[in-house]
């Protein structure tokens, strides 16, 4: 407290500099106080309180939790949230290793900065778009992708539009999107590791899968342990690329959580209901990460 | 070295199938609708200079509107947020006061929250402050990224302590060293932050859905979906609307491509 007392009215020089410290970054503490704390406290609050029409609230303990978590729809868009999540994420962290080792083995630079922006592409399309794009060359009937299937006589898929299609290719554009983004944070720390260790290897005649196996994987270690949070958060959180193409469609086959989410605040305007999802989203996410952090404890540097 | 072809070949490969999408998102603007819908297909548009598409889409659409609006928005919150960051990251890198640590890692901390948890108390927020369907609405949660203070506080860290001490002993105001001293020497960092949360802000969606109502406050994700519905899709205007909303982003993409990366391998933090 009396620290306090001096950072308001400071006395001597020091305390000034304490109070110009304190005043450059109070317009950002001030900013994600209001932005982002006290409506997370909000939500948290609001879970337990059910909102009768005309806007008075009433505290309702734990029944919105019991309503929301014995229900068979919210489970619906959990275990398609997971599954998604299970096909796309190992898939790009895979490709994404795979991209990165192969440029940075490429001798020209020029050729490898050339193929890394093809690759890194996608990332500035907007996810909408993106969803969009892939929507058209799935499409059934006038779709490149059948086009392409029927040339090797494969007959027309139905794709967004299949019960059992709807979800893999959804993941793929998730894919298609996060792919560039992932190889290029391997490809800085590849590019950060010592050619010595290389040489080293070499002169104890290492082959390539074993320079591969014992020396650039561990020493990938950190990134792909980030990389796989990173892309399991992503995903957990997907909701352009559904709402845009199948909102949720074809039966309920590619609901996520997010998009249920948002159904139910601002298509049947249940907040109660909602903010118990965001809690949700919330303790799940904030588990995955801290499980990160339990593991890895020291933190990843650049 | 035969190994090495092969690496190469196989890396080209996959660059041209990411790369597809955009040539044929690309090509089919280009088509008329009976084009699209010719059976077997055809890669090629019949006319390489058909630009009717692009025409109808602002024809159809206020689409010149939305790119406003997302211009804008982006530009004000990639200012905003590069101000307070690169304050606050001086804050945070340069001074010693009680609770800097506390307060910055509660920052980071805020990189844990996913927005869509904090959305509906914003909402209410918004309605009740009349903000709803207005620039500032959209703009409330992206004014600032925790990204950035993050960013601008590892850059300015390791600059010297020497600088700011020689300002201080000639007499410079603490604002006065922030701004002639030491922000002339992260500009790399402030121009990665600029253009990131630039990119960010021009593709945002969740957001805007919530708080847009009208039309003429639209920006271009949203007005991409009004080529959409569940019955019939124009995709060779939807294509062209899409084209539109891309190009301003890759351009700036393209150009600048080395600082976006440089803010990609920084935002592993970013979730």
């Amino acid at each position: 407290m009396r620290h306090w007392v001096r950072v308001a009215f400071p006395k001597t020089y020091m305390d000034r500099q304490r109070r110009a410290g304190f005043l450059f970054i109070l317009p950002a503490v001030t900013y994600f106080s209001l932005v982002f704390i006290v409506p997370l406290i909000q939500s948290v609050i609001g879970s337990f309180h059910r909102t009768v029409p005309g806007g008075t609230s009433q505290f309702v303990g734990i029944r919105l939790y019991e309503k929301v978590l014995t229900d068979s729809t919210f489970w619906t868009a959990v275990r398609n949230t997971i599954h998604l999540l299970l096909m796309s994420v190992p898939t790009t962290v895979v490709l994404a290793l795979v991209v990165a080792i192969g440029l940075h083995r490429l001798v020209s630079l020029r050729w490898r900065n050339v193929w890394a922006a093809m690759y890194f592409l996608p990332f500035s399309a907007s996810l909408v778009a993106a969803a969009l794009i892939w929507q058209w060359i799935y499409d059934p009937v006038y779709g490149f992708l059948n086009y392409g299937l029927s040339l090797v006589r494969i007959p027309p898929q139905k794709w967004l539009q299949s019960l059992a299609q709807v979800r893999p290719s959804i993941a793929l554009v998730s894919v298609w999107v996060r792919l560039g983004f992932d190889t290029m944070i391997f490809l800085a720390a590849l590019q950060s590791i010592p050619g010595e260790y290389y040489e080293a290897a070499d002169i104890d005649g290492a082959s390539g899968w074993q320079r591969l196996r014992y020396l650039t994987l561990p020493l990938l270690n950190p990134q792909i342990i980030m990389v796989c949070i990173l892309e399991l958060i992503f995903n957990f959180k997907i909701f352009d690329q559904v709402y845009a193409t199948t909102q949720g469609g074809p039966a309920s086959a590619s609901q996520t959580v997010i998009m249920l989410l948002y159904d139910t605040a601002f298509k049947y305007f249940r907040m109660g209901d909602a903010s118990v999802m965001a809690v949700f989203v919330f303790v799940t996410l904030l588990t995955v990460t801290l499980l990160q952090w339990r593991i890895f404890r020291k933190p990843i540097e650049y | 070295m035969r190994l090495r072809w092969l690496t190469a070949l196989l890396l080209a490969c996959g660059a041209l199938t990411v790369f597809f999408p955009f040539f044929w998102m690309a090509v089919t603007s280009l088509k008329t609708a009976p084009e699209i819908q010719r059976v077997p297909l055809r890669i090629a548009p019949d006319q390489w200079m058909n630009l009717g598409n692009y025409r109808e889409v602002f024809h159809r659409e206020p689409f010149g509107r939305y790119l406003f609006n997302s211009g804008l928005i982006a530009s004000v919150s990639a200012v905003s947020s590069l101000i307070v960051s690169s304050l606050a990251g001086y804050g945070f890198a340069k001074f010693r006061f009680p609770a800097r640590d506390a307060f910055f890692f509660a920052i980071i901390g805020i990189l844990m929250v996913p927005f869509q948890s904090v959305v509906v108390p914003l909402y209410l927020w918004v309605n009740r402050l009349g903000f709803l369907d207005t620039y500032l609405g959209i703009l409330a949660p992206d004014l600032v990224s925790v990204f950035g203070v993050f960013l601008m506080r590892q850059a300015i860290e390791v600059l010297p302590n020497d600088y700011i001490d020689a300002a201080r002993i000639d007499g410079c105001s603490e604002f006065r060293i922030f701004y002639r001293v030491i922000l002339p020497m992260v500009k790399p960092a402030m121009a990665t932050l600029l253009i990131i949360k630039f990119m960010w802000t021009w593709n945002e969606f969740f957001w805007p859905l919530v708080v847009v109502n009208s039309p003429s406050m639209r920006v271009v994700t949203i007005g991409l979906m009004s080529f959409t519905n569940i019955y019939f899709i124009e995709y060779n205007l939807l294509t062209a609307a899409a084209v539109i909303s891309i190009l301003p982003i890759l351009v700036v993409f393209l150009t600048l491509q080395k600082w976006v990366v440089r803010g990609v391998v920084m935002s592993g933090l970013k979730g």
